[in-house]
């Protein structure tokens, strides 16, 4: 009223001359977006949503969760049954890690089909699919955590399958199992992966994805000239931050609805004994599991083929893309090898997973 | 701009922008015990959805007027798309709904007979799976993709109608998109942050608030199992219950053995005198036959199978 600053401005004044506020939120907000904003560029900034919110989640159940055979399982139980909404708490984290698997595939193939892997945004590529490989890291770490029978099986089944990775293979299972058959060394070495290693290698990573994106800009659409893109360019505020905005309450409370709906439940307490139980990985890598299955790839050889060889050769080509395909052309339309392929692989995904689902009414 | 592609500018950001608040509902009811895709939740949640969706439509439509158009938006333009589209969704909706069940349907009953050809017959279970899921889905998807272009189409036929009644605006586009903006955000930056930041304080509020007193603290799924009480373990009366088993078993190994040894003696009596009459057919059976082994190891045989299975019982 008389002019004079209040003591919350009187705060932030003081903040912003010694860290430079009011520059940050310059430069965060009102980044150039060209061609507009989009729906199609929100999911980044939904995978650095759920992230947090995995690292909230988790963080809160490190308060009761005992990393040791002995105790794993039980301080999961007592999560679930006597920690208030410690239920919602578990399943939101197991439902947020299957959201961040559904949004890198969807964040990959958004800059798979747009061309935006291309010069000169080769190193944000490159760094991404290491991101992606983080992810999947997390998820398998994970998975053992509660001590389970699904947690020890779906990890014996994964060691096993790295295992016959040739020369390093030996060593990662060796590593990884930390003895013969999975224990309390492997646990502790999953959980320290998890909670230590794989979280300060995706801040890092990702830091590192953000400032190479920003110095590199944004892509824009595929379509259209420069002229009609410089004429649609908008900043980042408030087009695009209210469209992230509603993707991540969307995928918030998407999660939230999943805990609710499917809580996580946890089968007997793990022993090496699978009985009745018929051993299997996490959805997102039950393609692989019944690509495994197929009688072509029957015996040792053609398991290391399906299991090591194509995922890894896949992975290679997928890091090789922006050093192979030099053509400046972005739009997927004029770019049929690429659109085709695209397909086969989601399809391919598709199918083995379906399948994977149905064959196991079978076991059943 | 064809009908499909007006329908998909529409339709599409529209269903986008729905999205998160139907959620909110569908949690809030789910924290009030009532499930959103059951009887009174389902009614109470398309209620709930009408207004979001005309508000959606509304959001999405003047965008694209704007926009892609370069059109003044008419008045009640979201309750006028709102309306002409839940009319074409009644229609559409079932009769799209019979079409892809009867083509999945018939396409499973074809690819079942494909199967059964001969041929086809050994293929493994791995293998059949995949085969048989892609042989159903390919007609199945193609078929979707078709109602999904023909609903597009038919409601950006509806949406082409309303552009007859804008009038044209000749304004630059970023004076459009300024309007767009000033139509759903407010200018002031931080009151648009503060105003989401209240929403959902609210919201969390009004989540917690229901859910203690509704759910079932822990969630009804987890079920505590009923505790087994194990009668405590008294040494001297184990080791003399064992050493009784112990003892009844000797006995029984005993009387086997004697039985066995019986059985040998009768038996090469029996050999001695018909060993003229069967030189060469008797020897090869009785080296098979276990009757013809030594007594001893019979016993030892049938102490060594039931081993196994006896710890496996006190497990």
């Amino acid at each position: 009223m008389n002019g004079q600053p209040n003591v919350l401005e009187k705060i932030i004044a003081f903040v912003d001359e010694r860290v430079g506020l009011k520059t940050l939120q310059a430069k965060m907000l009102n980044e150039p977006v060209p061609g507009g904003s989009r729906w199609a560029y929100v999911f980044g900034s939904v995978l650095l949503f759920i992230f947090i919110m995995q690292a909230v989640t988790g963080i809160l159940l490190m308060f009761y969760y005992v990393p040791s055979a002995d105790h794993a399982y039980a301080s999961t139980q007592y999560i679930i049954h006597e920690v208030d909404y410690g239920w919602f708490l578990l399943s939101y984290h197991f439902w947020g890690s299957s959201a961040m698997v559904v949004m890198v595939f969807a964040h990959m193939s958004q800059v798979f089909l747009w061309g935006a892997y291309k010069k000169p945004r080769e190193m944000i590529w490159l760094v991404g699919l290491a991101l992606f490989g983080l992810v999947m890291a997390f998820g398998f770490t994970g998975y053992l955590l509660p001590w389970d029978q699904r947690a020890y099986w779906a990890t014996t089944v994964g060691v096993e399958i790295m295992d016959k990775t040739p020369i390093v293979g030996d060593f990662i299972a060796r590593f990884l199992k930390g003895g013969p058959t999975p224990g309390q060394m492997t646990l502790s070495r999953f959980f320290v992966i998890h909670v230590m290693i794989l979280p300060a290698a995706l801040m890092g990573l990702a830091g590192l994805h953000l400032f190479f994106f920003r110095k590199a800009g944004p892509a824009g659409p595929f379509r259209g000239s420069s002229e009609e893109l410089k004429a649609k360019t908008d900043y980042f505020f408030p087009r695009q931050v209210w469209k992230d905005m509603v993707a991540m309450a969307a995928v918030f409370l998407t999660i939230c609805s999943l805990a609710f709906i499917e809580p996580v439940v946890l089968l007997e307490e793990a022993t090496p004994d699978p009985g009745d139980y018929h051993p299997e990985p996490e959805w997102y890598f039950l393609f692989l599991f019944q690509m495994l299955r197929l009688k072509i790839f029957a015996g040792e050889f053609g398991q290391f083929l399906a299991g090591v060889a194509i995922p890894n050769a896949f992975l290679l080509l997928l890091a090789a893309l922006p050093f192979i395909d030099r053509n400046p052309e972005r739009n997927i339309f004029k770019r049929p090898i690429a659109l085709v392929g695209w397909l086969i692989v989601m399809i391919g995904i598709l199918v083995f997973t379906m399948s994977a689902i149905i064959n196991r009414e079978f076991l059943d | 701009m064809s009908s499909v592609k007006l329908g998909l500018a529409v339709a599409w950001p529209a269903f986008w922008t729905a999205v998160p608040a139907k959620i909110v509902f569908a949690l809030l009811l789910l924290a009030a015990g009532l499930h959103p895709w059951e009887e009174a939740g389902l009614v109470l949640l398309l209620l709930l959805s009408i207004p979001v969706d005309i508000w959606a439509l509304s959001v999405s439509a003047r965008t694209v007027f704007l926009e892609r158009l370069r059109l003044q938006p008419p008045d009640q333009l979201g309750l006028t798309l709102w309306w002409q589209g839940a009319l074409l969704n009644l229609v559409y909706l079932p009769l799209g709904y019979v079409i892809e069940s009867s083509t999945k349907a018939g396409a499973k009953a074809v690819v079942e007979k494909i199967l059964e050809i001969e041929l086809l017959k050994g293929l493994p279970v791995a293998e059949r799976i995949s085969v048989e899921l892609v042989l159903w889905s390919v007609p199945s998807a193609v078929m979707l993709l078709l109602l999904v272009l023909g609903w597009l189409f038919l409601f950006g036929w509806i949406v082409r109608r309303q552009t007859a009644a804008a009038r044209a605006s000749d304004e630059s586009y970023q004076a459009l998109v300024k309007q767009w903006d000033l139509m759903r955000v407010p200018a002031d930056q931080p009151l648009l942050l503060a105003v989401f930041a209240a929403s959902g304080v609210g919201l969390v509020l009004l989540f917690w608030a229901f859910m203690p007193v509704t759910t079932p603290h822990p969630h009804e799924l987890y079920q505590k199992e009923a505790v087994k009480v194990v009668p405590p373990v008294k040494p001297a009366e184990v080791l003399q219950k064992t050493e009784k088993l112990i003892a009844q078993a000797e006995v029984a190994v005993q009387a086997l053995e004697e039985k066995a040894q019986e059985e040998a003696k009768a038996q090469a009596k029996g050999k001695g005198k018909g060993q003229g009459q069967a030189k060469d057919k008797g020897t090869g059976k009785e080296a098979a036959s276990p009757k013809a082994q030594p007594a001893g190891s019979d016993a030892k045989a049938v102490k060594a199978e039931k081993a196994p299975a006896a710890t496996g019982q006190t497990k």
